[in-house]
């Protein structure tokens, strides 16, 4: 299982990743892939992003049982706790204005 | 009064979950109804308790009140640790959640030839070989006792450790040597989740049957049956590299360990089967017992979980 949110991404991403994933909610990508289609998918993430984030999460045999990446800027940001990765939320800074990522919770 | 508008929260059995968290600095909170750390510049980081086995507190955590009646109503045991797992005190996850369990227990370890046979059970389990017959309790732990120093010196060789002797000072942290340190921490996270394991199948902690007189002496001897297959040779491995961070080592091959062997679903079952060797049954209900008044809802998690 994968799965890939983007925001604030270019339409033409958005249209890229509809092609291989289904697109479940705007900017939420669903799918199952091999490991090589998925670092295929994550480098068109890459190239393609701009100035949005993205993060993408796959199922693996982690204690947890998925993993996740992430690219860009978001004021959630991947944190490692002994082996088990979990997220940590920023508090607001001053110069930033983005809108909370309510679509992503 | 309105309805509430999110169905109850019940535990998930503790097969489905992740086996072990450290938490070490923060202030542990609700915060919209999930369980959060916050730390002192005011970062947030969720912890998904509901899927984790049991929380270890390390100095330089406080827990609020909500935060504590969260983890006891998802099940998860929070564990109050000294430096790097040393444990303390715990709480959290209340035992003895069921009578006829605690009965059970309780009896096969008061009536002596069903205690010889649990212990049998564990012996054979744990050496993969049935035990010398007519032996005592006694002479078990002997025999016991003489072969774990044989696998420690085993093991300690297969892994190229320096190894004198398994000793440590629970009330001094430091002065052990780095085999037995990561040893020490390497059982704290084995004797969490196998606390949490027996809590949730209802059992009590307390009564055990090769080890008594401790709090936590069932813990002991659920968790030796374990032991030498996960994280005794973690332990060592990790020694033998001489790390920076033992305890973070530990941990992350610890968990690694814990998914491979696929710890979480076994230690349950295994704690049933042991207890089965015993050769009784669960007590019936006497004849003169009301059910409860109000009935028990029915649970997804263990029978020991308080859904």
């Amino acid at each position: 299982m994968l799965v890939i949110v983007v925001e604030n991404a270019p339409p033409r991403l958005r249209g890229r990743l509809a092609l291989w994933l289904l697109e479940v909610r705007a900017g939420v990508y669903v799918g199952k892939v091999s490991r090589r289609v998925r670092e295929m998918i994550w480098a068109n993430v890459e190239d393609g992003i701009d100035q949005g984030n993205a993060v993408m999460a796959w199922t693996t045999n982690t204690e947890s049982g998925f993993d996740f990446q992430t690219l860009g800027t978001n004021r959630r940001i991947p944190a490692e706790m002994d082996g088990i990765k979990l997220v940590s939320f920023l508090p607001e800074a001053k110069e930033e204005s983005e809108q909370d990522d309510n679509a992503t919770t | 009064m309105s309805q509430p508008i999110l169905p109850p929260l019940k535990p998930i059995p503790i097969k489905d979950r992740v086996s072990v968290l450290f938490v070490e600095k923060g202030n542990l909170d609700v915060l919209d109804g999930a369980f959060v750390v916050v730390d002192k510049r005011g970062t947030r980081t969720h912890i998904p308790v509901g899927g984790v086995a049991c929380l270890m507190l390390e100095p330089g955590s406080r827990v609020s009140h909500a935060a504590v009646a969260l983890a006891s109503r998802v099940g998860c045991l929070l564990l109050w640790t000294g430096d790097s797992g040393v444990r303390l005190y715990s709480a959290g996850q209340p035992g003895g959640a069921r009578a006829d369990r605690l009965l059970y227990q309780a009896r096969l370890a008061l009536d002596d030839a069903a205690r010889l046979k649990v212990v049998r059970k564990m012996y054979a389990m744990r050496f993969k070989e049935e035990p010398p017959a007519r032996r005592s309790v006694d002479q078990l732990r002997g025999i016991e006792g003489v072969r774990v120093r044989k696998m420690y010196e085993l093991l300690a060789k297969q892994y190229g450790v320096s190894w004198k002797v398994r000793n440590y000072d629970h009330t001094n942290w430091g002065s052990g040597d780095i085999p037995n340190r990561c040893l020490s921490s390497a059982t704290a996270c084995l004797y969490g989740i196998s606390e949490a394991a027996i809590l949730a199948a209802g059992y009590a902690p307390a009564i055990g049957f090769i080890h008594t007189g401790k709090p936590q002496s069932f813990v002991y001897d659920i968790a030796d049956i374990f032991k030498f297959e996960t994280v005794v040779p973690v332990a060592f491995r990790v020694a033998a590299k001489k790390p920076r961070d033992p305890e973070r080592d530990v941990r992350l091959a610890c968990r690694e360990v814990f998914r491979q062997t696929r710890l979480l679903r076994k230690i349950i079952p295994t704690i049933e089967e042991v207890l089965a060797a015993g050769g009784l049954n669960m007590p019936e209900a006497h004849p003169e017992a009301v059910t409860p008044a109000i009935p028990n809802k029915e649970s997804i998690g263990d029978a020991g979980h308080r859904g």
